[in-house]
């Protein structure tokens, strides 16, 4: 497999007969027409872009297959163009500012590297999220080859994503731009976000830029919600699982006066009540569960310079796993069946601002969000219940030192205040973070084709003292067909000892630990490599990368060492990651777009004293994806085959063990695949999906250790690494009306 | 494994492969000179008429401002899309496909052809 993704690498053809269009783009502001230099422009649908240089003018590659060009740039109105000659362009943008935003121009592929971005990202859009079932955050990444998405047990439903093969944690997962779902939302806090609501998602490996704080050890995952201001007016959505699944989504944008002020509603509520018990451990398969949410956003846009956008929503969920004869209003006792029950609130809520300078060459720009979360809940005897309050504020002052933008500075700073109460075998635990920093990025930029980004922050953490984070950026096209990237960077990030770790309390040996709260640190080095050709009139795109964290400091969960306890302690020693992926995407035949992809994970934790493979993590990922629309994409055909790589589970020693006899499958699992298809079908003002996840039903067995006793010393519900739910046929309906 | 793979890419391209004739029995086309002054009027103008009764094939275009149907005979007429343009607000005047064919060579020549493909990139 890693000779075929060499070969491809060394397979750069230049097929493509290119010609040459020239142009020059004006910005009208006050003073009138002005040359803008640095303005991107690209095709629609391809990643071949350049940027004007310093008097406005540019000059781009046209090949037969390119009609559109975009032409962007921030603080300005985007421009989709069609250019079907060479006549000399003349283009001109009108002043516009969405501050903290990402603008995602629509395009027909799904999911696309950006060739402009200093820091590679992968973009997950509107039609990407239309391909799968995809009623919450985790399940948005079925088809996505860098994102990893596994059940981190089997009772509680909570799913956990890996990037670079590390969990989650070490992602800096944002909403709007805005660090988000942390804390005692990390475990299911991916659900909290539902698919229908998302504009697009925004994927970005290895260090992030520091404006964003000094967390992101292996990337950073943002998610943008649907815009008030968007030509949505209605949407709705309803999905119905055989399994008893129940889903309804919808959000409503109104003017309120003209297009200046308008509003979004948004509501979700999901329901499973039916008890599922596939395997017949007397578990159920996923926990019964209920969730509803209401979330409601503001926006005013003067489109004169300023901005503001103020929302908070409201999440209320229960779940109830275990046994499948446990009820809701039985006591946890031994005595009764084996239940766990949490119930989490939430309230959240965010404001940003922003003005533009008329000059356009200064902006500022204010983020801030809120939230308070309440858990309660008990795995079988252990009750765990924590509070956290938390409000996170960024300050960012923008700069252009050149009408160029050769030279551009971004600086500010940032407080965060997160404080958690939180009980576990009736120990009270208190503390508070607070976190003022200050921060800068210095943006290079002396040519389309080159960009360096280096930036610093200073953070002054009330319980580890000051810490400094560096990252560097760095880009370049190496002819037309290929761009490079490299980067590295520290980060650093806290770990919520118990909050971010409570899944494991469903297991018969108690969590200890030595610290409830300490800093974990990783530095993250970084390469890519993404190449751009026209194979037979189509774009054909092939990127290969290399990811390598090291952690100094890192909180170590170790399931293997006692038999007594499972030890949530600081690293002794060494621990890394390495990733290694290769993707390509092309479309053989017409409309029918394919993906292939491969991910080598290497990584390794020092455990109980030695270097071991970390364990439940699969040795490589395989991804094949096949999205087929027919003309006038009134059907659309979705096909995903993933192949995980097989992985070491991790086993404590028992007495006697010497002498006992294991199968190769008790400290291995093996390689499995699981495939995933759909089919849409698009109405005016309906489209109508349905479609099968994990149809060949393959699933982990025994996935609850000690099931027919779990008051008992061997239960053990944590050892999950496959599915645990099999075959599951779901049907959706969407509704869409737009203004006109 | 395997071979689910490979019968799911025969299922592909059979059914593409019956996509490739052209015009078919039973299949007429009609052609409308329009007003639309914009590529948004266009993109609701495509949106709406791809979901009108019978319509396999739809090119619609501000530059020359033109649209193109084929459609299967049986279930739609001239009329039925030019009350289906009209109510969207827009012009509908019937034109010849030879009409149509020199309207559309001559926005190419001043440079704004748009092919079917790049209709599709928008959705």
């Amino acid at each position: 497999m890693k000779q075929i993704g060499i070969i491809i690498l060394l397979f750069l053809p230049f097929f493509t007969i290119a010609q040459v269009l020239e142009g020059i783009v004006y910005g009208n502001d006050k003073n009138g027409k002005q040359p803008l230099p640095g303005v991107n422009i690209y095709w629609q649908g391809t990643n071949s872009g350049v940027a004007s240089g310093d008097n406005g003018t540019f000059k781009i590659r046209k090949t037969n297959g390119n009609h559109i060009l975009v032409v962007s740039f921030v603080g300005y109105e985007t421009q989709e163009l069609h250019v079907h000659n060479l006549d000399p362009l003349e283009i001109v943008l009108e002043p516009n500012l969405e501050l903290g935003e990402v603008k995602v121009v629509h395009k027909n592929r799904g999911t696309y590297l950006s060739a402009i971005d200093p820091i590679q990202t992968e973009r997950i859009n509107g039609a990407e999220l239309h391909k799968a079932a995809c009623c919450n955050l985790a399940e948005s990444f079925e088809t996505n080859p860098s994102v990893d998405v596994s059940y981190s047990d089997a009772v509680t439903g909570a799913k956990q994503i890996r990037l670079l093969g590390l969990e989650g944690t070490y992602s800096l997962l944002q909403i709007e731009n805005m660090p988000n779902l942390r804390g005692l939302a990390t475990n299911f806090g991916l659900t909290y976000v539902p698919g229908p609501w998302m504009e697009s998602i925004q994927v970005s490996k290895g260090a992030a830029s520091v404006l964003n704080g000094y967390e992101s050890i292996a990337g950073q995952i943002n998610a943008e919600y649907k815009k008030p201001d968007s030509e949505e007016k209605l949407f709705l959505n309803t999905f119905f699982g055989a399994s008893g699944r129940l889903e309804f989504n919808g959000n409503g944008n109104v003017r309120v006066y003209k297009d200046l002020l308008t509003t979004g509603l948004f509501v979700h509520a999901s329901d499973q009540a039916q008890r599922n018990d596939e395997n017949g451990n007397g578990f159920l398969d996923e926990p019964l569960s209920r969730q509803i949410q209401v979330f409601n956003r503001w926006k005013y846009n003067n489109h004169k310079g300023y901005m503001a956008q103020a929302g908070f929503s409201v999440l209320t969920e229960d779940r109830q796993g275990g046994q499948a004869a446990f009820e809701r209003d039985m006591q946890p006792v031994v005595s009764n069946p084996y239940g766990i029950l949490i119930e989490n609130d939430r309230l959240d809520g965010f404001f940003k601002t922003g003005y533009v300078w008329p000059n356009q060459r200064t902006a500022l720009a204010w983020l801030s969000n809120f939230s308070k979360h309440q858990t309660r809940s008990f795995y079988g005897l252990n009750d765990y219940d924590a509070d956290e309050t938390r409000f996170y504020g960024s300050a960012v002052l923008t700069r252009d030192f050149d009408l160029l933008g050769k030279h551009s500075i971004n600086t500010g700073f940032s407080f965060i205040y997160d404080n958690f109460s939180e009980n576990l075998y009736n120990q009270q635990l208190e503390r508070t973070e607070q976190v003022p920093g200050i921060f800068a990025e210095y943006t290079l930029k002396p040519s389309e084709d080159f960009t360096f980004l280096a930036g610093i922050r200073t953070d002054f953490h009330n319980l580890f003292g000051t810490f400094v984070t560096p990252r560097f950026h760095f880009r370049y096209n190496l002819g037309e067909h290929v761009t490079v990237r490299a980067s590295a960077g520290k980060g650093y990030r806290t770990a919520n000892v118990i909050a971010e770790n409570n899944y494991l309390l469903a297991s018969a040996r108690p969590l200890q630990w030595t610290d409830d709260v300490f800093q974990e640190k990783a530095w993250n080095y970084g390469f890519a490599l993404v190449q751009n050709y026209t194979l037979w009139e189509r774009d054909l795109q092939l990127n290969a990368e290399y990811f390598r964290t090291d952690f100094q400091t890192q909180l170590v969960v170790d399931r293997e060492t006692s038999s007594e306890n499972v030890i949530l302690a600081p690293l002794d020693g060494k621990s890394y990651s390495n990733s290694l992926q290769f993707d390509v995407r092309y479309q053989p035949i017409e409309r029918l777009d394919l993906l292939l992809a491969y991910r080598h994970n290497d990584v390794k934790q020092t455990i109980g004293g030695q270097l071991v493979e970390k364990p439940l993590t699969s040795r490589y990922k395989g991804l094949v994806t096949f999205n087929y629309t027919t003309n006038l994409k009134k059907w659309m055909f979705d096909y995903t085959i993933q192949f995980n790589g097989g992985g070491r589970i991790p086993r404590y020693p028992v007495e006697g063990m010497e002498s006992m006899q294991f199968s190769p499958d008790y400290y291995e699992f093996s390689p499995y695949t699981v495939m995933n298809a759909q089919v849409t079908k698009y109405f005016r003002y309906w489209n109508i999906y349905l479609g099968a996840e994990n149809f060949t039903d393959f699933k982990q067995k025994n996935p609850v250790a000690g099931a027919d006793d779990p008051f008992g010393p061997d239960f053990d519900a944590t050892n999950v690494w496959g599915p645990i739910m099999g075959r599951r046929i779901y049907l959706g309906l969407r509704f869409n009306l737009n203004y006109d | 494994m395997k071979k689910l793979v490979v019968i799911f890419l025969i299922l592909m391209l059979g059914g593409f492969t019956s996509e490739i004739s052209a015009q078919k029995k039973g299949r007429a086309v009609v052609c409308f000179q329009s007003d639309m002054d914009c590529a948004d009027c266009e993109t609701t103008l495509y949106e709406y008429l791809k979901f009108e009764k019978g319509v396999k094939d739809l090119k619609v275009d501000h530059a020359s401002n033109t649209i193109f149907i084929e459609y299967v005979e049986k279930k739609n007429n001239e009329k039925g899309f030019a009350g289906a343009i009209e109510k969207k607000g827009y012009k509908a005047e019937k034109i010849s496909d030879e009409k149509y064919r020199e309207l559309v060579s001559i926005a190419k020549e001043s440079g704004h052809e748009h092919s079917h493909e790049v209709h599709r990139e928008r959705e």
